[in-house]
């Protein structure tokens, strides 16, 4: 018995504009091409001495020695820097036609209007559109691409761009500071709720090039935001990388929920990283689904910080021929009576690898903290792969901790019941992975939906219903 | 004084979360080896040939190449062979005392087909010496062949005991292992299982308790290969004071196991709150038809039952030590020996106490 669920249609995400720009920086890495990004993007000096230092981290520090093979990522080959053939827009009707017509079809627009509270839209290494509604501006709440943070509100940004990830963690963060461009920042004042979501989409035309958006959220006590982002690129037949980098600030008693739809092309290496810092008695909410990119290294992290901090993580992976998605979850808890739940799903198919990483500290003065964590693999044949490789660190006895994980296949049985009750046996396995992805895909927006929604779809749906 | 790098992951994850190995600071690896003599054999003892020529074949895993050489000059050479159908037991027990300090033993155990028979190696140390024991374990349970091995570590707490355990498990040959990790500052045990034939089994139970500065580096790997091979894990323990474990536990579904099932189960409770448990259970799975399940949890004692028996007029230390022993009853019940039983319960008391 094989099974027909499909993978993903790409067709609306391969669309590719021609290679255009107004300026593509030389390939490779060297301290001349960090210095001319820095002077092509007028930093501040602080911000092009903190390039510069990154670079030499950059040089210091190893490839991971575990995960996926990244010996195909030859960075000499790759352009850190793309300016597209635009500025800054805050009407939809001034991004040139082309580029306005790739977000049409991804639907981003469509998704503005209905649900949205504001949109940023990154071309290559720049972003090109940006609004927000005006009640939320009105509120205190910044929602701006991350260059004219750095020049409207230095301040804020010095004290917090790269304090929760430095450029020390790895290999890839240190080239991330010294080459980032584009990106989000969102500040939402002391007691603000914004109750419909923001998001982002990045998307990447150039070929053998890199994106390497920042994102710096910052939700201040009592606050709440729910921020989404989407990622896409056509496919080419040389590598590409992205390198983003993701900083949260979730401060006492406030609320963030950090929602990805990931759908790069097949010859993307993502190598992004992704981290919370939690306050107490705030939650942090991470809901990830990964679709796309031929190797994915993509492992959130929350730090909870404050007493009684809470954070969830729920996230599915779907990997097809060719593909190499090491996924996870990492949660250090900091301070006494904080909780973390993690709901991990992946399913393999056609040649794919899922792999589960995943990290869980509860440090010595974590008092009465809890922890469960639950992952859930399907293969749907035998030539994919899928792993689960999870660790814990328990350094304190009052806690609670468990883990729990299974891989299989689609039982027999369920498929008989189903079958015996009118279903196709196609129909019968669409309603089984659909039923299996429904915990991740029932903590998305239904509004929003154009992205997430049409994947879930398209891959279950495509050949069998 | 060496250090040590040893009992890697058969994949590794990211350094900074430190369980890809365990790095041994300042180990004394003895240069001049000496006879070991103190070798008790219960049982049969023409099944045992002594400094036999043995299999030494590299091992898949092992606790690394130091190690392995190391007991190339090894002092005690066995071969078991075991051909009986009637369940016998045979026990070796090696001593450490003052006269032997030094066991560097090789073993080679081979289950012949349709033999069913039971395999006990105990190591105890008769005086508070440190010692060292590098010891390695090959064992074959050839077609239909059910063995039972137990494993019992009671050495002192000042000594390092190296343990490499490899079976290949033919078909339906139902191999089991029982172990009791209690003793050694450092206590640390490579076991890896080949289920190379159809409707192989391996079961392995195992308790650990920690104490003190002990440290216990658990690394189990299971190969599934044959079509309805099935392996299942079941580790317990505890730990008190600053005791350190790290449990490591891979299931691997090779192409071509399909049918098989693999379940790993590990459960720590911590008696205090400067213990450390650290645990990685791996699934790793390149077959379809196949069923893996793996769960671990650490935490403490449940509060309610300790105030029952506590209610029962036990003081704290006692109702702890019950908790303890009904979490390990069940896997030192399977030892049909009373008289090793009862040794086992009577360290766990005093290591608790």
């Amino acid at each position: 018995m094989k099974n027909n669920i499909d993978e993903i249609n790409r067709n609306v995400y391969d669309i590719k504009n021609k290679d255009e720009y107004e300026f593509k920086i030389k390939k490779g890495i060297t301290k001349d091409i960090i210095e001319e990004i820095s002077k092509q993007k007028n930093d501040p000096s602080w911000m092009r001495e903190f390039r510069l230092k990154a670079l030499e981290v950059y040089n210091s520090l190893e490839l991971p020695t575990w995960g996926p093979d990244l010996s195909e990522l030859n960075m000499n080959e790759i352009a850190t820097y793309v300016r597209p053939k635009t500025k800054l827009n805050t009407s939809w009707d001034d991004v040139p036609e082309d580029i306005k017509n790739t977000f049409d079809k991804l639907g981003i627009p469509e998704a503005e209007k209905k649900s949205l509270a504001g949109v940023g839209a990154q071309y290559d290494s720049e972003v090109v559109y940006h609004s927000m509604k005006e009640e939320l501006s009105k509120q205190g709440v910044i929602y701006t691409d991350m260059e004219t943070a750095v020049r409207e509100y230095p301040d804020i940004v010095k004290a917090h761009f790269m304090k929760c990830v430095p450029v020390h963690d790895h290999k890839f963060v240190a080239l991330h500071g010294a080459v980032w461009s584009g990106g989000s920042f969102v500040y939402v004042p002391k007691g603000v709720k914004v109750d419909i979501p923001l998001q982002s989409y990045f998307r990447l035309n150039s070929p053998e090039s890199g994106q390497f958006e920042h994102t710096l959220i910052i939700v201040e006590e009592g606050a709440s935001l729910h921020f989404i982002e989407g990622c896409s690129a056509p496919k080419y037949n040389k590598v590409n990388l992205h390198a983003g980098c993701v900083e949260l600030y979730v401060k006492d008693n406030a609320y963030l929920r950090y929602s990805t739809i990931e759908n790069w092309s097949k010859n993307m290496l993502n190598l992004n990283t992704k981290k919370a810092l939690v306050g107490k008695n705030a939650t942090m909410e991470w809901v990830s689904g990964s679709f796309g990119s031929k190797i994915s290294m993509l492992y959130p992290m929350s730090i909870l910080n404050g007493e009684g901090a809470k954070t969830e993580y729920t996230g599915i992976s779907f990997a097809g021929k060719g593909q190499n998605l090491d996924t996870g979850f990492k949660v250090v808890h900091n301070a006494p009576k904080t909780s973390s739940v993690v709901n991990a799903k992946s399913i393999s198919k056609n040649g794919g690898a899922c792999t589960y990483r995943s990290l869980v500290r509860i440090n010595e003065n974590a008092k009465n903290s809890k922890c469960s964590v639950s992952c859930e693999s399907l293969m749907l044949d035998d030539i994919s792969r899928s792993d689960t490789i999870p660790v814990s660190d328990i350094r304190t006895d009052e806690v609670e901790f468990s883990h729990e994980a299974s891989i299989g296949k689609i039982s027999d049985k369920t498929i008989f019941y189903l079958m015996s009750r009118g279903l196709s046996e196609e129909d019968a396995k669409a309603m089984i992975v659909r039923g299996f992805a429904y915990p991740v895909s029932k903590e998305l927006p239904v509004e929003y939906a154009a992205e997430m929604n049409n994947l879930i779809n398209l891959e279950l749906e495509g050949q069998v219903g | 004084m060496n250090n040590l790098k040893l009992n890697d992951t058969p994949v590794r994850t990211s350094r900074n979360f430190n369980i890809n190995n365990i790095k041994l600071m300042d180990v004394d690896i003895p240069e001049i080896i000496d006879d070991f003599n103190n070798l008790e054999i219960i049982g049969e003892e023409s099944q045992v040939q002594n400094n036999a020529n043995i299999n030494k074949s590299k091992l898949i895993y092992g606790l690394g190449t130091e190690l392995e050489k190391l007991n190339e000059k090894s002092n005690k050479d066995l071969k078991i062979e075991l051909d009986s159908t009637d369940e016998k037991e045979i026990q070796l027990n090696f001593k450490f005392d003052d006269n032997n300090l030094t066991l560097l033993e090789n073993i080679e155990i081979i289950a012949n087909e349709n033999s069913k028979s039971t395999v006990i190696l105990k190591y105890i140390s008769t005086n508070k010496e440190k010692a060292f024991h590098n010891g390695i374990i090959r064992v074959k349970a050839k077609k239909n062949s059910e063995i039972k091995i137990i494993i019992v570590n009671l050495i002192n707490e000042e000594s390092n005991n190296f343990i490499s355990i490899e079976n290949n498990i033919e078909e339906n040959a139902k191999c089991k292992y029982i172990m009791v990790d209690f003793g050694g500052k450092n206590s640390i045990t490579n076991y890896y299982s080949n289920l190379i034939g159809e409707s192989s089994e391996n079961i392995i139970n195992t308790i650990y308790l920690g104490k003190e500065n002990q440290l216990l580096d658990l690394n189990y790997i299971g190969e599934l290969r044959g079509k309805k091979s099935n392996i299942d894990i079941d580790v317990q323990g505890a730990l008190k004071d600053n005791a350190k474990k790290h449990f490591k536990g891979t299931i691997d579904f090779k192409k071509g196991s399909k049918k098989s099932k693999g379940n790993e189960n590990e459960f720590c409770l911590l008696l205090s709150e400067t213990a450390r448990s650290m645990a990685l259970p791996m699934l790793l799975c390149t077959e379809e038809d196949v069923e893996g399940n793996h769960s671990c949890a650490t935490g403490k004692a449940d509060n309610k039952q300790l105030f029952y028996i506590m209610s029962r007029g036990f003081s704290y230390k006692e109702a702890m030590k019950l908790i303890v022993r009904a979490r390990f009853n069940k896997i030192i019940e399977q030892i049909d020996n009373e008289k090793l039983r009862n040794e086992i319960l009577q360290e766990m008391n005093e290591k608790l106490d």
